[in-house]
């Protein structure tokens, strides 16, 4: 019952990231250790919080005052269970995470102690996001993830693309975060505060219009931050980082902070906040990634980059349910995916190392037999991606498509197709992989990975099994007053079903149990625009960097050579050289223009003193 | 007899020719010399003003000290500018102000 | 009323002799023409000195300026063998400026002269053409009512008794008012060595140093 306890939440990652930062540079285990401990302690944290074995509250602190009370800056921490159920998940799967690094990052060459020190800055800032009591205090963990997010992408910076993503992340962010801090400011203006808990029951008195600019300014951030259509290009390239890091900020976490952003305005807003128009939308923007991204996983080659599509699919799932104003089936989708995808992810990279950094699947192949424990949890993980009943992200998609179903079926519809996409290309990227014989030197040799690497996932993988069932959703699920619904059989589970077997069924029709050593599909337009990312990459590349930033750079040329070189530069040479012609008339070095210029000096003198004026 | 302003005003004037002289001439000992005669109307009027202030009969003595500082420095000051003249004819061979132009460069 | 009389055409007589012999020391080309009517100049200055009851200082810019400056300006003349100066447009063109600035100078002056508060009390030939200057000037009428007894008017007359009394306190009032002369050079000492006596030792000491920086500047540089 200590007070202030939680506040270790916030800073424990941070001290320690600074530590590792400035006293551990060029000892890399000690820092590692230091941030294990350090999300060891978090998660310990939040168990112990939401077991109520601690429950002080903790208190709120004033960082800016302003002198009007409602521009006051505060520091606080919401303790509501959709929070610290949240918290869960980030602590949980970050110790996972930081875990598995260690076995991961054996060997590398880099810095380790940067790698851990940007892990647990990145749990600082997560937290801060899901903790804060305030939207100022959200933004500022908004860029502060953005920041770690950079820093980790980044990290093999040594590497032209990595470097590239790094930037692409943190550059296509900001256009969102603009978004966002406009939405931000329009709140504080319609609702008068920036506080969650002050917001409630605000909404009805103002214009729908002013609403709907407002959410969909606040939509910006998360389209930023979750990697939502348009704005979803940086996500494929951000799978340059390390794979851990993929797993922990780039599927489970960070990305999802933008759903869970939206879920918690839902919260305290109300619902009635979130107009039609606001909510449409939403849900199209979600439905379009989903489809979108879905669609191009299907011709990926590279493990982490179908995964990384998969991502955006769900996330445009998520985005979809809260555009639905189905906040609790958006969270319960979050929550399993958060578990199924950081297992997949990790799983992934137990592959990726153990076939030393090789990542096009077609390279792979016969892995089953060769690492059965890191294959099955793999595949625990697929079985809930794809949703096959009794597996998590089975409960949670249903309940995705039960509120699609309920409100608008054009979604649940969409949702249907997404599902049956989602099991072709999850099942393509097992068959290729995993089946059939080694079609390379180094999948030929692969071996079991190490223990650090394997607990991660067994336990990710229980995690992707269990989290779905009922009583283990109500308890776990960060949504207040959430119950998982019953398994039902109805319209939905059916069409679940036969979107399952109808992906299936395409998949080991087309791939054959991994018999083919090439994609069958490729080679034809669609393949191609598939596997380009269907040119949206290529057109931003064409009329951001190739158009925009040329004419802002013809701007910037021009202020340059006119206003700095011209005016500034130049001009201020030529005035004072003028200025020195014309003094250099006056010191012309002759004494009797000197002598006439003192006797007039004398005779003005002698005026202004006798007639003082 | 004779107003104090009649000594300034003869003072002033003695002071503006010196002032001329230094202006006009090229040659830097007539410059000298037109210095000198500026000094020495300075005591012209220091000496009238030590009468117009006397008190009781007697001159206020502490300007005619004064004026007599001025006339000992004059000499010692003609002493040195005459070497220095002399100095700059064996350098320049003249002694034209407009010679004296080194400060150009 | 005749005495004071002779000491006016004296003064203005002398006055006028110091102004004209001055204009020939800036016009003359010559520089010992130059040099002999400056010291013709300090001459009448002298003069005009001893009217004002200042015999040291009359005897001392005699000996001094007209003695030991004109021989010493006489002797580089002739040692460096001036040439006349020659005239040309540039040097016409600066006559008119300096002339201009100096007539300006001296014409601000005169103006001060006269708009000191009692100027114009003085029956003199110039006050009534000076008048509206005077009337002009400013704070001249506040303090024309009471008029300062240092500034302006005529010079109060000097007294022999008292300086008679204040060279030597134990005097009687009779003996001291027997006195004719005004003691001056007395007077001057007392101030000169009790008052300013460092000062006066300083001035030694700054005449020792030009003599030997004159002779420092003026020697040959040896080569060697």
């Amino acid at each position: 019952m200590i007070q202030n306890l939680p506040w270790l939440f916030l800073l424990l990652p941070l001290v320690v990231a600074a530590i590792d930062w400035v006293c551990f540079s060029k000892r890399p285990c000690v820092a590692a250790t230091l941030s294990l401990l350090s999300a060891a302690a978090t998660f310990a944290l939040c168990v112990a919080y939401l077991l109520g074995l601690e429950t002080g509250t903790p208190g709120t602190y004033t960082w800016m005052p302003a002198s009007v009370e409602q521009l006051n800056l505060h520091l606080g921490l919401v303790m509501d269970p959709l929070a610290m159920r949240m918290m869960l998940v980030v602590t949980g799967i970050g110790l996972l995470v930081h875990l598995f690094s260690l076995g991961y990052m054996k060997g590398d060459s880099s810095n380790l102690s940067r790698y851990f020190a940007g892990l647990s800055i990145f749990m600082f800032s997560m937290t801060c996001i899901v903790m804060a009591s305030n939207l100022v205090m959200t933004f500022i963990g908004w860029e502060m993830v953005g920041f770690s997010s950079y820093l980790l992408i980044g990290h093999w910076f040594h590497k032209d693309s990595a470097a590239d993503a790094a930037k692409k992340a943190f550059i296509t962010n900001r256009v969102g975060d603009f978004g966002f801090l406009i939405g931000i400011l329009l709140t504080l203006g319609i609702f008068g505060t920036m506080n969650f808990a002050e917001m409630g029951g605000k909404a009805a008195g103002i214009a729908p219009a002013m609403l709907t600019v407002t959410i969909i300014c606040l939509f910006c951030g998360a389209v930023g931050k979750s990697a939502q259509f348009p704005l979803h290009v940086w996500l494929p390239d951000a799978m340059e980082g390390p794979t851990p890091v993929s797993a922990l900020i780039h599927a489970a976490t960070m990305v999802a902070a933008g759903v869970y952003m939206l879920v918690r305005l839902q919260v305290s807003m109300g619902t009635a906040a979130f107009t039609d128009t606001a909510c449409m939308v939403i849900a199209t923007v979600g439905a379009i990634t989903a489809v979108l991204a879905a669609i191009i996983a299907t011709q990926q080659d590279d493990i982490k980059r179908v995964l990384a599509y998969s991502t955006l699919s769900q996330l445009g799932y998520m985005v979809m349910a809260v555009g639905l104003l189905a906040g609790e089936a958006a969270m319960f989708h979050l929550y399993t995916h958060a578990w199924f995808k950081a297992l997949l992810f990790l799983g992934a990279g137990a592959i990726i190392i153990c076939c030393h950094h090789e990542q096009d699947i077609w390279k792979m192949g016969g892995l089953a037999k060769r690492m059965p424990l890191t294959v099955l949890c793999f595949l625990m993980g697929t079985f809930a991606l794809i949703a096959i009943p009794g597996f998590s992200g089975f409960f949670s998609k249903e309940a995705i498509l039960d509120a699609a179903l309920a409100k608008c079926p054009v979604f649940f519809w969409v949702g249907a197709g997404v599902a049956a996409l989602t099991t072709f290309y999850m099942v393509r990227l097992c068959i290729v992989a995993f089946l059939g014989r080694a079609r390379d030197h180094w999948a030929e040799h692969a071996k079991e990975a190490g223990a650090t690497m394997l607990l991660p996932l067994l336990v990710l993988a229980v995690m992707a099994i269990i989290s779905g069932y009922g009583f283990i959703a109500d308890w776990l699920v960060p949504f207040e007053g959430f119950h998982a619904h019953g398994f039902s059989v109805g319209l939905p589970f059916y069409v679940s079903m036969g979107a399952l077997v109808i992906g299936l069924f395409l998949a080991v029709a087309i791939y054959g149990f991994g018999k083919r050593g090439n994609d069958p599909l490729a080679g034809n337009f669609i393949s191609r625009a598939l596997r380009n990312r269907l040119y949206i990459d290529t057109l931003y590349d064409k009329v951001l960097i190739g158009g925009i930033q040329e004419m802002f750079s013809h701007v910037v040329e021009f202020i340059d050579a006119a206003c700095i070189r011209g005016l500034l530069a130049q001009g201020l040479a030529w005035i004072t050289t003028r200025i020195g012609i014309l003094l250099s008339w006056i010191q012309n070095g002759s004494l009797r223009s000197y002598t006439v210029a003192a006797g007039l000096g004398v005779v003005i003198l002698v005026y202004i003193l006798a007639f003082q004026l | 007899m004779i107003p104090l302003a009649h000594y300034l005003i003869l003072s002033g004037i003695l002071f503006s020719i010196g002032l001329a002289g230094v202006l006009i001439r090229k040659n830097i000992v007539v410059v000298f010399m037109c210095l000198e005669m500026m000094l020495s109307a300075a005591n012209v009027a220091l000496v009238a003003f030590s009468r117009a202030q006397g008190t009781q009969g007697i001159p206020v003595y502490d300007a005619q000290v004064l004026s007599l500082f001025i006339t000992a420095i004059a000499a010692a000051e003609v002493a040195i500018g005459l070497a220095l003249i002399v100095a700059m004819f064996r350098s320049r061979r003249s002694v034209e102000s407009t010679a004296l132009n080194t400060l150009k460069d | 009323m005749i005495e004071t009389s002779i000491c006016q055409i004296v003064f203005y007589v002398f006055a006028l002799l110091a102004i004209l012999f001055a204009i020939c020391v800036v016009g003359s080309r010559n520089p010992v023409n130059s040099a002999m009517n400056m010291a013709l100049s300090f001459g009448c200055v002298a003069a005009i000195l001893f009217g004002l009851g200042a015999q040291f200082l009359g005897i001392v810019q005699i000996i001094v300026y007209a003695g030991a400056i004109l021989v010493l300006f006489l002797f580089v003349v002739m040692m460096l063998d001036l040439k006349d100066e020659e005239r040309n447009t540039g040097s016409m063109r600066s006559a008119a400026v300096g002339t201009t600035i100096a007539a300006i100078l001296a014409g601000l002056i005169t103006s001060i002269s006269l708009s000191l508060p009692g100027a114009t009390e003085i029956s003199c030939p110039m006050a009534a053409i000076c008048d509206n200057i005077g009337e002009l000037a400013p704070g001249a009428e506040a303090t024309q009512a009471t008029p300062t007894p240092g500034y302006g008017g005529s010079l109060p007359a000097l007294s022999p008794a008292a300086a008679a009394k204040a060279v030597q306190p134990d005097i009687s009032d009779a003996e001291a008012a027997k006195a004719t002369s005004m003691q001056d050079i007395r007077l001057l000492g007392q101030t000169l060595y009790t008052q300013y006596n460092i000062a006066f030792v300083i001035l030694g000491f700054a005449l020792l140093s030009g003599t030997v920086g004159a002779v420092a500047l003026a020697r040959k540089i040896r080569k060697d």
